[in-house]
């Protein structure tokens, strides 16, 4: 089962023919995944890794019958390109770009919360992989094992991190989501938690959280009412001043608002258990998974 | 990036907001001229700093003769502004704004910036204004209005109506700030601004609206479309290592501790400050150089950590996605061809090429200490800065 993406997820990379769109369709075709296509206007009929090239993200759907797309195009022209996925009702959007201005994430999310038919995952995120199946995005594939942890963050080498530690502690995981770290993005924790406790495969959840927003504080509203599974969590930036950007446009802390302290506060209090050590997040779920147990 | 307020009240000016009239001088023979030709008899002093609270820092005068006037400016100049904002280090006052003084009637709140829960750009007023709006938005948030503003980029009548009703604004004042809340919106789309602040705005005793005091924030990643205000960005008013990694395109924040860190990843930099603190030390800085850093960045990094007297351990966490190991141990043998390392340096590396990148520091001539796990790392960290004690 797993989430969002599996083996039969048909997907197409925005911005093929540059040096790190190249590369990374590159990684992700030889960890598995289905590669069918990619896109960079004006490159159409070309072919990249034995892989068709096309103008635009319509004609690329038509030809290969994509569902995903893998978004690398540079950040002055990235929200232009998640704009045009959606128009071609590609239903999953991953968009890996760093550095898209604020201000064009403002239509962007127009777009998304109206959509019928797409989902955007980031942008400025390591993207999504259910090992064994399907690696959409630049995380080293092979630190993930096919397991029963559903992981979602907002941070990069964070996740790395902590998918690692449940690797090495044998548990494995269903699906991993890297959300983002931008201030304005697609996908939320919230709609990543439903999915997981929605998906079979998934028997506990890892929550990865930074300083910044109240998305934490909002996931955990959530799980109060809605999760029946056990979940861990870790939040970065308990040591981050005030008012400083920790490298993330997102994780600048305003007054006492997103402060690590009040997320992982509002984490506990949903009956999370949260470690404040992010040596032990693997441990951390196998604590919360033997405390549900009991 | 931040602005000065001069800088801001320019950007103002440029939209039609009223502002009073001000100069900026950077020594004391310039504002002797600006004394000479405006004949000033009285004005306001503002060190111009890339920080709040200047009031209460003691960075703004009132001076009511030319011989007041340029005491006061003799004081500012050069001025150390410290507070919570600014770190122990504080900032520098280099420049001094002589500004046009107003008589205060009534003080309001204006600003835009984006709501990231809502996913749009918000206007936010007050009737209480001239003080922390965070402090009114916890005492009486009745007192505080946020709309939404439409992707357009333009309020609508209907929001208009409502925002002037709720300033107290009527007559030929409601023209006066229906016209600032147009011109500042525009402001505020046209130079990609993440903060646009009029704090306060003030009705003067004559009866006109005029921005006060003025925040501006731009988006580091529109620069590229914002020529003319990246021109403005002043590094003296970053701490020195923060000036040298942002040459370098490093994402670097200076704290308070000893043990300087250097990792990949906004994230795993901020869990590697947190470890430290863990286990009982003190992160010296948040350095992350990036997902895909090269070797020249990772031995840049690594020599503005070596270079800051505050060090007294280092500590490497470098995950290898994008980047691999081998850069990173490159970059770290390169650094130390030409500079001394005089403090124990930890380093944890895991991922991408981690034994060859492994293989290269064993085989170098440096002293490195090797942690399996980022546990290991904090701890060996932390204890190498007690053993120097």
């Amino acid at each position: 089962m797993a989430i969002l993406i599996d083996k039969n997820t048909r997907v197409i990379t925005q911005g093929i023919t540059g040096k790190a769109g190249r590369f990374h369709t590159e990684q992700c075709v030889a960890y598995g995944s289905c590669f069918v296509g990619g896109v960079t206007p004006g490159k159409g009929g070309q072919t990249i890794l034995e892989l068709p090239v096309f103008d635009s993200v319509a004609e690329a759907k038509k030809a290969t019958n994509c569902d995903a797309t893998m978004i690398f195009v540079p950040p002055p022209f990235a929200a232009e390109a998640i704009i045009e996925a959606e128009a071609s009702a590609i239903r999953l959007i991953v968009c890996i770009t760093e550095g898209i201005p604020v201000q064009d994430m403002l239509e962007v999310s127009y777009i998304m919360r109206n959509s019928k038919t797409s989902r955007l995952i980031g942008p400025n995120c390591p993207g999504i992989i259910t090992p064994g199946q399907c690696k959409i995005g630049i995380m080293p594939g092979y630190i993930h094992k096919k397991g029963n942890v559903g992981v979602v963050s907002r941070s990069g080498t964070l996740t790395y991190e902590a998918v690692w530690q449940t690797t090495s502690s044998g548990l494995g995981q269903s699906s991993c989501v890297g959300i983002g770290g931008d201030p304005l993005n697609g996908t939320n924790y919230v709609d990543v938690l439903e999915l997981f406790e929605k998906d079979p495969q998934t028997e506990a959840i890892l929550l990865i959280g930074e300083i910044g927003g109240d998305a934490e504080e909002q996931a955990a509203e959530w799980i109060k009412k809605n999760c029946s599974k056990p979940i861990a969590a870790f939040v970065a930036g308990t040591t981050a001043p005030v008012g400083k950007r920790m490298g993330h446009a997102g994780a600048i802390i305003s007054g006492n608002q997103g402060t690590a302290q009040s997320k992982i506060k509002a984490l506990k209090a949903a009956g999370v258990v949260v470690t404040e050590s992010p040596a032990e997040m693997g441990e951390a779920v196998l604590e919360a998974i033997k405390t549900r147990k009991k | 990036m931040h602005l000065h307020e001069y800088q801001a009240k320019m950007v103002l000016q440029e939209h039609n907001i009223p502002i009073p009239d001000f100069v900026v001088v950077s020594d004391i023979a310039e504002a002797e001229n600006v004394l000479r030709s405006l004949k000033l008899s009285n004005a306001v002093l503002k060190v111009q700093v890339h920080a709040g609270g200047r009031g209460k820092a003691g960075g703004i005068k009132m001076a009511k003769s030319p011989n007041e006037i340029l005491d006061s400016i003799r004081t500012l100049l050069g001025m150390k502004i410290v507070n919570a904002q600014t770190g122990k280090e504080g900032v520098v006052a280099n420049q001094v704004m002589i500004s046009s003084t107003v008589n205060i009637e009534k003080e309001y709140y204006l600003a835009i910036t984006i709501d990231r829960h809502i996913g749009q750009a918000v206007l936010i007023a007050s009737q209480e204004g001239g003080m922390d709006i965070e402090e009114v938005a916890a005492r009486s948030p009745e007192k505080i209005k946020t709309l939404p503003i439409p992707l357009n980029g333009h309020f609508r009548n209907y929001q208009l109506i409502e925002i002037l009703k709720f300033m107290g604004w009527s007559d030929e004042l409601a023209e006066q700030g229906k016209a600032i809340i147009k011109n500042l919106t525009e402001a505020f789309f046209h130079c990609d601004a993440l903060l646009l602040e009029i704090n306060p705005l003030v009705l003067s005793r004559e009866g006109q609206l005029i921005a006060l005091d003025a925040k501006l924030t731009i988006d580091d990643n529109a620069l590229f479309r914002q020529s003319q205000l990246a021109e403005w960005d002043d590094p003296t008013q970053l701490n020195p290592f923060e000036a040298r990694a942002k040459e370098f395109d490093l994402a670097y924040i200076a704290l308070e501790g000893n043990i300087g860190c250097m990792v990949n990843g906004a994230g795993l930099a901020m869990a590697t400050m947190d470890i430290i603190q863990h286990y009982g030390g003190k992160p010296a800085n948040f350095l992350d150089v990036g997902g895909g850093a090269s070797e020249e960045k990772i031995a840049e990094g690594f020599k503005i950590l070596l270079s800051d007297p505050k060090v007294e351990a280092i500590l490497v966490n470098i995950f290898g996605g994008i980047m691999n190991c081998v850069t990173l141990a490159g970059g770290i043998i390169s650094a130390t061809s030409d500079s001394t390392v005089h403090v124990p340096v930890v380093i944890r590396m895991e991922g991408t090429n981690v034994e060859t990148g492994r293989k290269l520091l064993a085989d170098s001539a440096l002293d490195i200490i090797i942690a399996n796990d980022l546990a290991e790392a904090a701890e060996k960290a932390v204890a190498a800065v007690r053993r120097k004690k």
